[in-house]
């Protein structure tokens, strides 16, 4: 049997994280927690909400001090209703995993009751809040991790957040000739149904069909 | 001689789906390559904002239709997350049956698929035919052959039908048989070790730093696994070890490793899937009616303000990551935001980078060893 990470190992791990983000950012803005997950065994992870101006150093010293080795995905959000200082939001999340290279014809098997320290696993989210307007903007971090490369891409062209200093940024999952600053998941774009404009309201349209007029459902 | 860029896909065999791997070649070898992506995007992000919560895990079911069952699990575990949840242990079995089942299913779909590139079509038809036998076992739950909407945020759809669990020891059983059997096939083909050995290196650290997951990983040589990383469900209390291979070369692992490493997977499934029947609280042999508590909880349908959920989930390609935002009050019974992160759409533009250096013969071999599936890649 495998055993997995406990609960306690899972807590000192967070606990240990935040507290050297603390100690090395103190007084910058970043504001740290360590909340649990509710479902099934509320483990706990690291939350960080960063000012952007502070985002890259904070992530080459998550990379190079901190162990955070995989960057696995970007979210941005649009937020057209929420305060000023509040209109956008991207989220990255970070795995650190305790993965090295292998000499040949060797292999790691990890006792995981045993693993201390930078070796436990850890999940990280940061948030970045950014203001009002029509030009999110967010340094990228394409050149700390390879794998934030086609999240930000994707970021990209989903939600329309900018990354500044991202290397051949292009279109990945609209077509490559979508029109200019069309981002689908910004909320101006509304969800169509049989004609009617947007069904946020009023998800199965029951308000909207004329022929249902009338009907018991 | 001249290099130049020559096109392969969108229709080519070696896509197993739908995208373009555009490819710069100098004679027969591959001097650099560009990932283009999309070709099947549905906007299933912007579709889940305007559905219930309950009403997303059919889409997520389309996600990949290969690995459906395992695709609904992870983001069953973010809104549970999100809503708050408790869930029933005899459900949390189920899931992890009905998963396990799900990942011998997507896994034979990748060897039945990956066979014809290497040039063995017998494995084709070998795989299809076991694979029907966890299809069958899948309907059984789910009421369909591939998508299935069987788990509930709080539970399951419905409990195990009376002898599910004598046919799935059965099946599980025979199938361990003919895993060897497979294993007699290939391993002594001079055609598959020529092709898979020595091709399409890649070595974990940078796998990692590129956000590679899963098999492909552990084929590297770490025993690195979402399922005891960050646990959920009721991996810690099934007997199991995550598989692992040792790669020959400084240069990681080749194409036979991650082909040896999901052939491992594969037994670790059917061992996990006969000691969860064994454990399984309620018995193995029981039906609990619909909506019993001991298969389902009922949930908060609405999300409280500013509450998030984010699962992490090891799908049969790597970690799946669901992250959903709930909009409190206005937003009623529907998400602000669903993010979806796929394994495959982190790893194709990084195998399209491992193929340069070899020929063009060797691209249907390395990206097939990755086992792409473009449904939950374009989402």
């Amino acid at each position: 049997m495998v055993g997995s990470i406990t609960l306690e190992q899972n807590a000192t791990a967070a606990a240990s994280c935040m507290a050297a983000i603390n100690d090395r950012f103190d007084g910058s803005g970043i504001e740290t927690s360590v909340p649990s997950h509710s479902n099934d065994k509320k483990y706990a992870f690291v939350r960080i909400v960063c000012p952007p101006q502070h985002w890259i150093a904070l992530s080459k010293w998550m990379k190079y001090d901190l162990g955070v080795n995989y960057c696995s995905m970007v979210t941005g959000t649009h937020f057209p209703e929420g305060s000023p200082e509040r209109g956008w939001e991207v989220v990255y999340h970070f795995l650190r995993q305790p993965v090295q290279d292998q000499k040949p014809n060797t292999c790691t098997v990890h006792n995981v009751e045993a693993l201390s320290g930078m070796d436990v696993p850890m999940e990280f989210e940061v948030l970045i809040p950014l203001p009002q307007g029509d030009s999110p903007t967010v340094p990228s971090i394409q050149s700390i991790w390879v794998g934030a490369d086609w999240n930000e891409k994707e970021t990209w062209d989903l939600v329309g957040i900018k990354f500044e200093g991202h290397v051949n940024m292009h279109r990945v999952l609209n077509p490559n000739d979508s029109p200019e600053g069309f981002h689908p998941l910004q909320k101006q774009h509304k969800l169509r149904y049989h004609d009617h404009n947007e069904m946020y309201d009023d998800p199965q349209g029951f308000m909207r069909k004329p022929a249902d007029e009338g009907r018991i459902k | 001689m001249a290099q130049m860029w020559i096109t392969m896909g969108p229709q080519h065999p070696m896509t197993h789906g739908l995208w373009t791997l555009r490819v710069k070649v100098d004679g027969e070898t591959v001097v650099d390559t560009e990932a283009e992506l999309g070709y099947i995007h549905r906007g299933v992000e912007k579709i889940c904002e305007a559905r219930d919560f309950t009403q997303i895990t059919p889409y997520c079911d389309r996600l990949c239709y290969v690995s459906a069952m395992t695709w609904a699990n992870s983001y069953i575990y973010a809104a549970e997350d999100l809503l708050e949840a408790d869930v029933p242990a005899r459900a949390e079995y189920i899931r992890l049956i009905s998963a396990e089942i799900q990942r011998l299913a997507s896994h034979l779909m990748w060897l039945g698929a990956f066979g014809p590139d290497i040039g063995n079509l017998t494995l084709m038809t070998w795989c299809m035919r076991d694979r029907e036998m966890f299809l069958d076992l899948l309907q059984e739950l789910g009421g369909s052959r591939m998508h299935y909407n069987y788990p509930r945020i709080g539970g399951v759809k419905r409990d195990m039908p009376i002898g599910f669990a004598d046919r799935v020891i059965a099946k599980t059983k025979l199938f361990e048989k003919r895993l060897d059997e497979y294993e007699m096939m290939l391993d002594e083909s001079t055609i598959w070790l020529v092709r898979l050995q020595g091709v399409g290196y890649a070595n974990a650290e940078s796998m990692v730093d590129a956000g590679v997951s899963g098999p492909n990983v552990r084929a590297a040589g770490v025993n690195y696994d979402v399922r005891w990383a960050h646990p959920y469900s009721v991996y810690d209390e099934i007997d199991w070890e995550p598989s692992v291979e040792k790669p020959t070369s400084v240069k990681g692992a080749d194409c036979y490793d991650r082909y040896r490493v999901r052939m491992e997977e594969m037994r670790q499934s059917c061992r996990m899937v006969l000691d969860a029947l064994n454990k399984i609280p309620g018995g193995k042999n029981t039906n609990y009616a619909n909506g019993d508590e001991m298969i389902y909880t009922k949930a908060p349908t609405r999300a409280p303000e500013g509450a998030t959920g984010f699962s992490n989930y090891e799908c049969t390609r790597g970690a799946s990551q669901f992250y959903v935002q709930g909009g409190g009050e206005g937003r009623g019974k529907n998400p602000y935001r669903v993010s979806i992160r796929s394994p495959m759409f982190i790893t194709i533009p990084y195998v399209a980078k491992t193929m340069i250096g070899y020929k063009i013969a060797d691209i249907p071999a390395i990206m097939g060893s990755f086992d792409p599936c473009i449904g939950e890649t374009d989402r």
